[in-house]
């Protein structure tokens, strides 16, 4: 009897709980995301805001996208890259997780330290591999060095800057996908396994058609979870190569950020975040797909 | 495996445990000390077994080294060695930068002339807007989780879907109008500037997290609350949020660690009074020439209460930076 009123109170007070959150939330991700799409209507420059705030042309910016060969060129910069980390990190994250993937603990403290690049500062991360990457102080430098082998620094060279920058990326972020298998692999049921391994299955034979298809669904989240990150790397990229040499390395993200900083052009920079916005929100709306697929199961 | 693990057990039980019972005049008697005897052992016998059993793992562990656990150690070793060639770096002497030998003395003096120049005001910057941006979301965030827990909105889905929207959007689309708006209201290179733009992110890791952690509450707890007399919000503040606390310290930690990773916003929204730790760094490398025992110790400071925090709650942190990933 006394649950009735109770509930009736609960509605009330939920809302007053809720509101304040949702009203900040707004205040800071909504107003500026509609700023952003008008902005992106307009030419607005910084060096002359009061006459290039208006809306004369409003699809301007984005049919100059179309036609600016650096911006697709940065497209295409950040899908070479994006892939080909995603790429690595899945592989080399399933591989490790296939190794530490036993009750021992050893192994268990290996997993622990295997998490540290994934939760170090990106800065951090760029400067450990600034340092790899630079002839001077890099060990890996002077170790070839040493055997009649001097490389030219990886960073400034056009060919494998980027491919620098992709080994980079794949080094602090494997562990996200070896902690998405891992914890897959720990859900995982025996009797299969031990079905398979009576009936004869060799461990190939087990990976493949028992173990493979229960993890699939872990790399297909971790793989696009860490698409959408990849889009936002920076400050690697702004530390080991500054977008160069040339715009070999200039990603969309880069690209923008010079747009707006560099160039003060924000109408154009707000039409690439735009972009990248609509990306963004693609990609999370098929994850929201996935997992609430997921859960049906 | 089974064996040597029983075996440790009750080796850890008899030094912990009772005093052998002395042979009484009845035989009754002794049997009934001997059964009181097992008892306190069995209630004594808590911790030290405890720590006896993580013992036995590791010998357990090392004693039965395979290719596996080679194969793990050595990858180990190869994954974590730029990032320990970093740590090094800045424990060399200001003379030994491009030693060959890494048998040196090691020396602070990087971390010394660290403290004395800008890099400790960037750091306490760090350390306050972190602070400051964690306790925020946790303000706003945690009442905003517990109502989604309980209630069922209609707009539910909604909401979440939002949240998800935020973590995920590029950092450069709400740089633009954050600098635009922050120009014209004086918050640029502000600590409070940089506070409030981290709310973007950390809000809604806190909603998304603690969901999970006051879903796992009965709700029977609240109404026996509701029946002592408790409002929704007193009960909700007595009963529940006190049995999620492990959850909302870890929050705290990852809120707290995602801001103090951050460089984008920092390195836009600031310039010289409110700069973070990592555009400290940065301005290292860029305006005080190639100092690189300076520059490794700044990164080993940055780093540090990250490394330090992922191993005293790194279940935890697992859990949160995978949220969305892992269903719990």
């Amino acid at each position: 009897m006394t649950i009735l009123p109770w509930e009736a109170s609960r509605k009330r007070a939920f809302i007053i709980g809720l509101a304040p959150a949702l009203l900040v939330l707004g205040a800071i991700t909504l107003l500026p995301t509609l700023a952003l799409i008008v902005v992106s209507f307009t030419p607005l420059s910084l060096t002359d805001p009061i006459n290039t705030f208006h809306f004369n042309n409003p699809l301007g910016n984005y049919r100059q996208l179309w036609a600016d060969t650096r911006f697709l060129n940065s497209v295409s910069v950040q899908l070479k890259l994006s892939l080909s980390s995603v790429a690595l990190q899945l592989v080399v994250g399933l591989g490790v997780a296939l190794l530490l993937n036993a009750r021992q603990a050893i192994l268990s403290a290996v997993r622990a330290v295997f998490l540290i690049p994934m939760v170090l500062p990106p800065i951090v991360v760029a400067l450990i591999w600034k340092i790899m990457y630079t002839p001077e102080v890099s060990p890996l430098h002077r170790m070839l060095e040493n055997v009649g082998l001097p490389v030219e620094s990886l960073i400034t060279n056009p060919d494998m800057a980027l491919w620098a920058i992709s080994f980079a990326e794949t080094w602090q972020w494997f562990p996200f996908t070896m902690l998405m298998v891992l914890a897959a692999l720990q859900m995982m049921p025996d009797d299969p396994l031990e079905a398979a391994r009576i009936d004869g299955a060799n461990r190939w034979q087990i990976f493949k058609y028992i173990v493979f298809p229960y993890i699939r669904p872990a790399l297909v989240i971790a793989g696009l979870f860490r698409l959408i990150d990849s889009f936002k790397a920076f400050p690697l990229i702004y530390v080991l190569t500054n977008g160069g040499p040339g715009t070999v390395t200039e990603v969309t993200n880069f690209y923008g950020f010079i747009q707006a900083f560099n160039f003060s052009y924000w109408g154009y920079a707000s039409a690439i975040a735009v972009l990248m916005l609509a990306g963004a929100f693609l990609l999370s709306w098929l994850i929201s797909r996935w997992g609430g697929h997921h859960d049906d199961e | 495996m089974t064996m040597s693990n029983s075996g440790s057990q009750s080796a850890a039980i008899t030094p912990a445990g009772v005093d052998r019972p002395a042979a009484g005049p009845s035989a009754t008697r002794s049997l009934e000390q001997a059964d009181s005897a097992h008892l306190a052992a069995h209630v004594r016998k808590g911790r030290s077994t405890e720590s006896a059993r993580r013992t036995a793992a590791w010998l357990v562990g090392i004693a039965s080294i395979d290719g596996r656990v080679v194969g793990a150690l050595v990858l180990l070793l190869v994954v974590m060695f730029p990032f320990l060639w970093l740590v090094q770096l800045s424990l060399r002497p200001t003379n030994d930068i491009f030693g060959e030998s890494l048998l040196f003395v090691p020396s602070l003096d990087s971390f010394r002339s660290l403290l004395q120049s800008h890099f400790a005001g960037s750091f306490v910057n760090s350390l306050i807007v972190s602070t400051a941006s964690a306790g925020l979301s946790l303000l706003f965030g945690v009442p905003a989780a517990y109502a989604l827990t309980r209630c069922r909105f209609r707009a539910r889905g909604r909401i979440a879907l939002w949240i998800l929207v935020t973590r995920m959007a590029p950092p450069i689309a709400f740089t633009i109008p954050f600098y635009m708006a922050y120009r014209w209201s004086g918050l640029l290179d502000t600590n409070l500037g940089l506070i409030i733009v981290y709310l973007t992110f950390n809000l809604a890791i806190v909603i998304w997290l603690m969901q999970t952690y006051f879903a796992a509450i009965p709700q029977a707890l609240e109404e026996a609350a509701y029946i002592d007399g408790c409002g929704v919000w007193s009960a909700f503040w007595r009963v529940t949020l006190p049995l999620t606390a492990p959850g909302l310290a870890a929050t705290a930690v990852l809120c707290f660690v995602f801001s103090w990773n951050d460089f984008f916003y920092a390195l836009i929204l600031t310039r010289t009074n409110a700069t973070t730790a990592p555009v400290a760094i940065v301005n290292f490398l860029q305006y005080e020439g190639w100092e690189w025992p300076k520059i490794a110790a700044s990164g080993t400071l940055v780093m540090l209460p990250v490394v330090i925090f992922t191993i005293l709650v790194r279940s935890y942190l697992v859990r949160g930076m995978t949220a969305g990933g892992i269903k719990d």
